[in-house]
């Protein structure tokens, strides 16, 4: 009990600081945010132009600003930019300051997550609510029991996007391009994960590569569970991948870390 | 000793002679010979990274063969994007990514450090070179290998006009030429208006991002958007003059006068640019005094 009443201590003692570190940041913050909700907010335009008054695959224009508008809230509460921190602290030496501090520098970026993901995903909840006032086509059914399998399904795939993004940061160990390596992986993220288009719209042969993969378990899911569209063992199914590929990252996190660790010490000397 | 001696009498060139010195006078061609020095210094450096050649030509087909499945998905559900069919969207894309070859290559190496530069004072070295300060901080940088999505996306766009079966006019090749220098100036004028926001708000130092959110919605015909956010484009947020207007004037959906109308909103663009960063440079103190 006292161990879990120390690391709560930790914890809340990183989040104030990055919070507070973050309010200095705020107008850049605001700016970060706008960027990230422009993809959604043109994508929203095309496919709404495309639907007109009738339908696509199902999807009619009330349920694309539905889809688009969960997404942005969702993609807000689980990016990670940690690969881009991490490649930077590596080439230029600032990883080793964090790593003589008494706790694993992985603490810290979890912590600054948060703080960032809190700040930003409240203003993105105070836009919608103000924007479903008058559009109706994006309010959402006042389902409690959803969104409790929501929040638990965001912070799933928060926790794999960081382990993806902290993973893929510490190659830059081994290679000065570890964030063209997490462009590439955006740039598939675009199509598998749902971020250009609900995954059921998608050729059936595309849709069913993206099954196998953790993309549509990263934002796609999350975002039918918010939305309604995921029903059944569509939520069975999608907890159980989101499990299984957060485990996959977490092994690759730990193997690229002790190896990683043990080649930078060599190079460092 | 005679030689240091010598170099002690060095004299400044107008005072050569004997003549009394007179005030500098630029004359128009020194502002050229600058930027070529510099160009030539920035073409030697990155000479060094060929390697760096290699990563961009391969990011930008990532880009485009990104941005062609985008496409296609959209295209499996419709015939027409705002009344454009497939291949004239190609066209608009390939010009799209013609502008972030500039874009890369000049403004965001250029310009795009300002933010910076306002923030921690660095502008002050700027400001006391005896150049115009918009021109110098513009085009003071030339990324050369980024001038390769250039060439990729005009062969595109000459790929795709291929594709659609026309061969245009050379009525038309003309108004796509001028429209698509006028589009490289409206998006330099956006920059430099955008850019001068740092001189309000100093602690932004990411105000680059802004352009980036606002030239997403250049990607598609304006035509695809609702009402409201088309007239945004064409005349608020100029975008619509970037790609639309070029693409519209190579596939002949607009006439050869486009081009004309595009220069003449380039040349505003320019001049509003040119107000505000003056009003805006006004209210730089430096941060290094």
């Amino acid at each position: 009990m006292s161990r879990v009443a120390e690391w709560g201590r930790r914890y809340a003692a990183l989040i104030r600081n990055a919070w507070l570190v973050d309010l200095q940041y705020r107008a850049s913050i605001v700016l970060w945010l706008l960027w990230g909700v422009t993809e959604p907010a043109v994508a929203l335009g095309i496919w709404w132009a495309i639907a007109g008054d009738g339908q696509v695959a199902g999807y009619a224009r009330a349920d694309f600003a539905r889809y688009f508008f969960a997404l942005m809230l969702v993609n807000q509460l689980t990016i990670a930019w940690d690969s881009w921190y991490l490649d930077g602290w590596i080439r230029e030496g600032e990883l080793n300051f964090r790593l003589a501090r008494p706790l694993h520098p992985a603490h810290e970026a979890v912590a600054e997550n948060i703080a960032y993901k809190a700040r930003t995903a409240g203003m993105i909840v105070v836009v919608w609510l103000v924007v479903s006032l008058v559009w109706p086509a994006v309010r959402l059914p006042l389902a409690p029991g959803r969104w409790a399998l929501t929040a638990a399904a965001v912070l799933l795939a928060a926790a794999m996007r960081f382990f993806i993004s902290f993973t893929t940061g510490l190659l830059a160990f081994w290679t000065t391009r570890a964030t063209a390596i997490m462009e590439l992986h955006a740039g598939v993220s675009l199509f598998l994960s749902g971020r250009l288009a609900p995954l059921a719209l998608l050729p059936p042969a595309v849709a069913g590569a993206a099954a196998l993969s953790w993309f549509p378990y990263m934002l796609a899911f999350p975002v039918e569970l918010l939305t309604g569209a995921a029903q059944g063992t569509a939520i069975v199914k999608g907890f159980a991948g989101q499990l299984v590929w957060l485990g996959v990252w977490i092994a690759a996190y730990h193997v690229t870390w002790t190896r990683g660790l043990r080649r930078y010490g060599a190079v460092g000397g | 000793m005679r030689n240091a001696e010598s170099q002690w009498r060095v004299v400044p060139r107008g005072q050569a002679r004997g003549t009394k010195p007179i005030m500098t006078f630029r004359i128009p061609h020194s502002a050229l010979r600058i930027l070529a020095a510099l160009w030539r210094l920035n073409l030697a450096e990155e000479l060094q990274y060929r390697a760096n050649f290699v990563a961009s030509v391969l990011g930008t087909l990532f880009w485009i063969v990104t941005a062609l499945l985008t496409l296609a998905v959209f295209f499996s559900h419709t015939t027409r994007l705002g009344g454009w069919d497939y291949w004239e969207v190609v066209v608009l894309l390939g010009v799209f990514n013609a502008l972030t070859g500039v874009i890369e290559a000049v403004l965001r190496p250029g310009i795009g450090r300002l933010a910076g530069e306002v923030r921690s004072g660095g502008l002050d070295l700027v400001l006391a070179k005896p150049v115009d300060p918009q021109a110098f901080v513009s085009f003071r940088r030339l990324d050369i290998w980024r001038l390769t999505d250039v060439v990729l996306g005009l062969a595109l766009a000459g790929y795709a006009l291929h594709r659609l079966g026309r061969v245009p006019s050379f009525a038309q090749l003309a108004a796509f030429g001028l429209a698509l220098v006028a589009a490289a100036v409206v998006v330099y004028a956006l920059w430099v208006v955008l850019m001068s926001l740092a001189f309000w708000f100093v602690s932004v130092e990411n105000l680059s991002v802004l352009f980036d959110a606002v030239y997403e919605g250049a990607r598609y015909p304006v035509s695809a958007y609702p009402e409201a956010l088309r007239f945004l484009f064409v005349y608020l947020i100029p975008i619509a003059w970037t790609t639309t207007i070029p693409a519209s004037a190579l596939t002949g959906r607009l006439g050869p006068e486009i081009g004309l109308v595009a220069a003449l909103v380039a040349g505003a663009a320019l001049v509003l640019a040119r107000l505000v960063w003056r009003t805006a440079l006004k209210r730089y103190t430096g941060a290094s005094g």
